[in-house]
C-alpha cells in the first residue's frame, strides 16, 4: 500500500496520531504537500464524505475522521501557504444569531474542508456584522448559514438583506440549510441554494462556483 | 395498527446500545403512524409509541453506541449541562418566557439542570435533586424522593416545552451492607432517533452522581442499579425515514443495513475510547474548549466542570 492509500485509510479509521505521522513520513520522502493534500487526506475524507452520503458511517464517526484530517492539515498548512497552493474556493459558514445549534453547521464546514475549500467558521450565534465583516476580509466565494430553529432561521433573511446593504451580494454565493429551511425558504429569500444534509452542501458548493 | 391505541412496547437489557438497537428496531415495526407537531407537510406522520425501557447495568461496556447527531465533544458538552447547569446561563428570563411565541428572545426557556436544581415556583427556588439526595439519605425506602421540570405557567405557552418531567430514585439494600440506587425516568416526548440516547448519556451520569452523593452522606457504599426510561410518547419522526429506509436505488443504506453490516463492537465505544474525545474531541467542542470557550459561564458552574475534568483525566474514572 502506498504512503497516500496509507493516510487515507487512517483518516477513515479516525486515527488521528497515525495520520499526522505518515503526513511527515510523506514530507520527509519529499513527496509536496500539494500532493499529500490531494492525494492523501482530501481522497481519504472524500471516501468518509461519500460513506455518510450513503448512511454507511455515523455523524461522530465523520467527525472522528474530521480530527484526523485536521492533524494532517495542520502540519501542511504552512507549507501550502508558502507554495500558495489554490483551494477550491473559500467559505465563510456560521450559525446565525440567536441559534446556538451547531452540529449540523460543523458537519458540512468538515465535509467542505475534506472536499478542498477553505472554510471560516463562525461558530454559532453570528450576527450579520459578522458575515459581513469576513467576507469582506476574506473575500469569500460562499457564504453558508444555518439555523435548527424556526425563530432563528428568519435572520437569515436578515443577513441577506445585509449583504446586499453592505454591496457585497453579487460577488458572493450564499448558501442556507437546517432543520426547518426549506428549498423554497432559499427561494424566498433569494439565496443561491438549500441543501438538505451535508453531503448535498459540498455538492451544492461545488456546483454553484461552476466545479 | 388501527385500533387508535397507542403501542405500548418494552424493551429490557444489559447495556444502553443494546436497549437502544432494540427500541429503534421495536418502535419501527411495532410503533403506530400519527403525526407530531414538528412534522413538517412534506414528511410523513411519525412512528410512535409509548415505551418502558429498562437497562440493566447503564455503567456496561460498551457504553457508547455509535449512531448519535452529534460529536463525542458535543455530547460531553451536553452531558456537562445536564449534570453540571453548563447551559443554564442561556435560558431567558421568566418575564420572556411568558411572552410565549410572542418573544424575541431567542434564548432557551428551560434546560433540565434549572429545572432539576434551580426549579422556581412563587418566589422560592428549589433543589429537587438536593431534596432527593437527603430524602434517600435519611430514609431509603422512601417512595417520595422525586424531582419534576414542567412548571405549567411557564411551559404551555412555548413551542419547546420540556420532554423529561420527572426523575424518581429509590434505594434497596444489596444484602451486603450496601445499597442499590434505582432511578426512573419519565419522559412526555421523546426523538428515538436523534436524543435518547444522548439522553440516557447524561441521565446515566447524573443517576450515578446521585448515587455517589448519598454514599458520602451515609457513609455507605451506594452502587448504580437499573434505570428505567418511561416515554408517553417515543418516536421516530417523518423526516428521518430516508436515513432509517435508506435508497436502494441510490446506493443509500437503510439504517437497519448500516448495523448488520458491521459487528456489535463496531457499532459501539467503550468508555476508554470516549474519554480523551470528551476532554478535547479535536474540533473545538469537549471540556476544555467549552471551558475556553464559554467566557460567560458563572464561576461555580465552571468550578464542576472543571473538577470533571480533573476526574475524567484520571485513568479509572468511567464517562
Amino acid at each position: 500500500m502506498g504512503i497516500f492509500e496509507e493516510i487515507a485509510g487512517e483518516i477513515q479509521k479516525g486515527n488521528a496520531v497515525s495520520v499526522e505521522g505518515l503526513t511527515k513520513k510523506a514530507l520527509s520522502q519529499d513527496i509536496s504537500a500539494e500532493d499529500i493534500l490531494n492525494n492523501g487526506l482530501v481522497a481519504g475524507m472524500h471516501t468518509v464524505s461519500e460513506q455518510f452520503k450513503n448512511n454507511e458511517i455515523f455523524i461522530p464517526e465523520v467527525l472522528i475522521s474530521a480530527r484526523a484530517m485536521n492533524s494532517g492539515l495542520s502540519i501542511l498548512n504552512p507549507l501550502l501557504e508558502e507554495s500558495k497552493v489554490e483551494s477550491k474556493g473559500k467559505v465563510v459558514i456560521g450559525t446565525v444569531k440567536g441559534d446556538l445549534h451547531d452540529i449540523g453547521k460543523n458537519i458540512v464546514a468538515m465535509l467542505l474542508k475534506g472536499a478542498g475549500f477553505d472554510v471560516i467558521d463562525l461558530g454559532a450565534d453570528v450576527p450579520k456584522e459578522k458575515f459581513i465583516e469576513f467576507v469582506k476580509k476574506e473575500n469569500a466565494d460562499i457564504v453558508g448559514m444555518s439555523a435548527l430553529l424556526t425563530t432563528t432561521m428568519l435572520y437569515m433573511k436578515e443577513t441577506m438583506d445585509a449583504l446586499q446593504d453592505a454591496g457585497l451580494r453579487q460577488g458572493v454565493k450564499v448558501i442556507i440549510g437546517g432543520a426547518p429551511v426549506t428549498d423554497s425558504y432559499a427561494t424566498q429569500i433569494q439565496a443561491d441554494g438549500y441543501a438538505a444534509d451535508a453531503a448535498s452542501a459540498v455538492d451544492l458548493s461545488k456546483k454553484l462556483l461552476g466545479q | 395498527m388501527k385500533s387508535g391505541n397507542i403501542p405500548v412496547l418494552n424493551v429490557e437489557e444489559d447495556t444502553i446500545p443494546l436497549a437502544y438497537e432494540n427500541v429503534i428496531e421495536a418502535v419501527w415495526e411495532k410503533g403506530v403512524s400519527i403525526r407530531t407537531e414538528y412534522d413538517r407537510p412534506e414528511d410523513p406522520p411519525s412512528r410512535d409509541a409509548t415505551v418502558i425501557i429498562v437497562v440493566r447495568h447503564p455503567f456496561g461496556q460498551p457504553r457508547f453506541h455509535r449512531s448519535f447527531a452529534d460529536g463525542l465533544g458535543g455530547l460531553a458538552e451536553y452531558v456537562m449541562e445536564v449534570v453540571h447547569g453548563a447551559h443554564d446561563y442561556w435560558v431567558k428570563p421568566v418575564e420572556e418566557i411568558m411572552k410565549g411565541k410572542e418573544s424575541k428572545d431567542t434564548r432557551w426557556t428551560y434546560t433540565y439542570h434549572e429545572r432539576l436544581f434551580e426549579y422556581r415556583i412563587e418566589d422560592k427556588v428549589v433543589d429537587q435533586i438536593g431534596y432527593l439526595i437527603d430524602k434517600l439519605s435519611s430514609t431509603g425506602y422512601s417512595r417520595r424522593a422525586q424531582a419534576i421540570t414542567w412548571n405549567p405557567k411557564l411551559d404551555p405557552p412555548t413551542d419547546d416545552p420540556p420532554c423529561l418531567q420527572r426523575i424518581w430514585g429509590r434505594l434497596c439494600e444489596d444484602g451486603e451492607g450496601g445499597y442499590i440506587y434505582n432511578m426512573n425516568t419519565h419522559w412526555r416526548s421523546r426523538d428515538l432517533f436523534k436524543a435518547w440516547f444522548e439522553n440516557v448519556i447524561a441521565l446515566t451520569t447524573l443517576m450515578r452522581n446521585i448515587a455517589e452523593a448519598i454514599a458520602k452522606k451515609t457513609g455507605k457504599e451506594v452502587r448504580v442499579g437499573r434505570y428505567v426510561d418511561i416515554s408517553d410518547s417515543l418516536h421516530i419522526y417523518g423526516s428521518y425515514f430516508r436515513e432509517i429506509e435508506g435508497n436502494p436505488e441510490k446506493g443509500i443504506k437503510s439504517f437497519f443495513e448500516k448495523l448488520k453490516s458491521r459487528s456489535f463492537e463496531e457499532r459501539t465505544w467503550d468508555s476508554d475510547f470516549i474519554k480523551p474525545h470528551f476532554i478535547d474531541d479535536g474540533l473545538g467542542k469537549g471540556l476544555r474548549p467549552m471551558l475556553e470557550r464559554e467566557k460567560e459561564m458563572p464561576q461555580k458552574v465552571r468550578k464542576a466542570v472543571e473538577e470533571e475534568l480533573r476526574k475524567m483525566e484520571k485513568k479509572d474514572y468511567v464517562v
